[in-house]
């Protein structure tokens, strides 16, 4: 299943969830992860719901993520510093950690990467800054994602693919995807795997439990 | 000039965009500053030189982009890159390639009666009042009446209040 990551409908962007879903149905994708709308399905797409939690105290995200937990289906934290981004990924009830690339680049180690395989939480590939930005800024985050892509082949951690859309023209296909994946090194089954991963960190395999 | 023999000419490939939102109808010279611009800023100046970029036809919210044999997948990632034509919000979507037009001409524009074309109707929303710039089936296209903005919409025919 094929799900864009983080879409904003109206009133943050200035498209409605369901002409959202529309079209992201006919560019390919089976759901879509919209944030702050509940779940629902649209026109054949399944809506997933998510939240961004934005605290810069980790206090404040346990505080946020415990608040949020039963409400949403996916929940994401912006990243921060070093200790803040290792803090969030031990943090259980988060899948997702996004705006890397806004960051320092010592704020995502080795060490945090290591953390991350190991809790299978994910890290955010936003393909907004991709097609929007351009020259320097651009540049400074096609380093990010192939760092990201680097260190990934070390420690096998979840990635997903957002467009971040605020609007219906911010929408990318999934083969558009590949090809700006291609840009930091990103192979096409890799892609594949990232457009599929919110499955299985919704709905993890655990082992079986014996319960009488 | 005597045109090249074909064992000594470029090859080249042509490929299929569509212009999105269909409101938009942007000329060819619009289309190719707009692509040229991606291309640009996206592979540099050497590699743009090498892909030959060139818009061969625009109409009706469709586009021809020739590129050289080899080069289309770096004009493809390119023209994923654009979010304005001559200023205005906009995206470029792929929908097919061929090595020529006319094999592109047969299976993808198609005919001028079904495009959406612009209306004169009025729609409201959220409590204020749009002009229906667009309809494509279920889709509608809204752009705000107003002075100080002029806020364009993208919402289904489910959302609104003709008027």
């Amino acid at each position: 299943m094929q799900t864009d990551a983080s879409v904003h409908p109206y009133p943050a962007g200035n498209s409605s969830l369901r002409r959202i879903a529309l079209e992201a149905g006919e560019l390919g994708f089976d759901s879509i992860v919209a944030v702050e709308i509940p779940r629902q399905i649209l026109g054949g797409i399944q809506v997933l719901s998510g939240v961004i939690i934005k605290e810069l105290q980790i206090k404040d995200v346990i505080a946020a993520v415990k608040k949020k937990e039963r409400s949403s289906d996916v929940i994401f934290v912006n990243a921060g510093d070093n200790s803040f981004n290792r803090a969030v990924l031990t943090l259980s009830g988060v899948h997702v950690l996004r705006h890397i690339h806004k960051t320092h680049r010592s704020s995502f180690d080795h060490v945090t990467a290591r953390i991350a395989s190991e809790r299978q939480i994910a890290l955010d590939i936003d393909i907004y800054p991709l097609v929007h930005l351009r020259g320097v800024h651009r540049q400074r985050t096609l380093r990010w994602y192939e760092d990201l892509v680097r260190l990934r082949k070390h420690y096998p951690f979840p990635l997903t693919i957002s467009s971040n859309a605020h609007s219906v023209l911010d929408l990318r296909s999934p083969r558009e995807l590949i090809n700006l994946c291609a840009l930091f090194g990103m192979s096409p089954e890799d892609v594949e795997s990232a457009l599929s991963a919110l499955d299985r960190l919704i709905s993890p395999q655990r082992p079986v439990e014996e319960v009488s | 000039m005597s045109p090249r023999p074909p064992s000594i000419r470029d090859k080249r490939r042509y490929l299929l965009v569509q212009i999105f939102p269909r409101c938009l109808r942007p000329d060819q010279k619009d289309l190719y500053l707009a692509v040229q611009d991606a291309v640009t800023s996206l592979w540099g100046d050497a590699a743009s030189a090498r892909i030959q970029m060139a818009v061969v036809a625009g109409t009706y919210g469709y586009g021809i982009i020739r590129c050289l044999r080899g080069t289309e997948s770096q004009l493809a990632t390119a023209i994923s890159t654009v979010t304005t034509i001559s200023g205005q919000l906009a995206c470029i979507r792929s929908c097919a390639l061929s090595g020529t037009i006319a094999a592109l001409q047969r299976r993808g524009i198609p005919p001028p009666a079904c495009l959406p074309s612009p209306l004169d109707a009025e729609a409201a929303f959220d409590g204020r009042t749009f002009a229906i710039q667009c309809r494509d089936g279920e889709k509608v296209d809204l752009i705000e009446k107003g002075f100080k903005t002029q806020e364009l919409l993208f919402l289904t025919e489910q959302e609104i209040e003709v008027i």
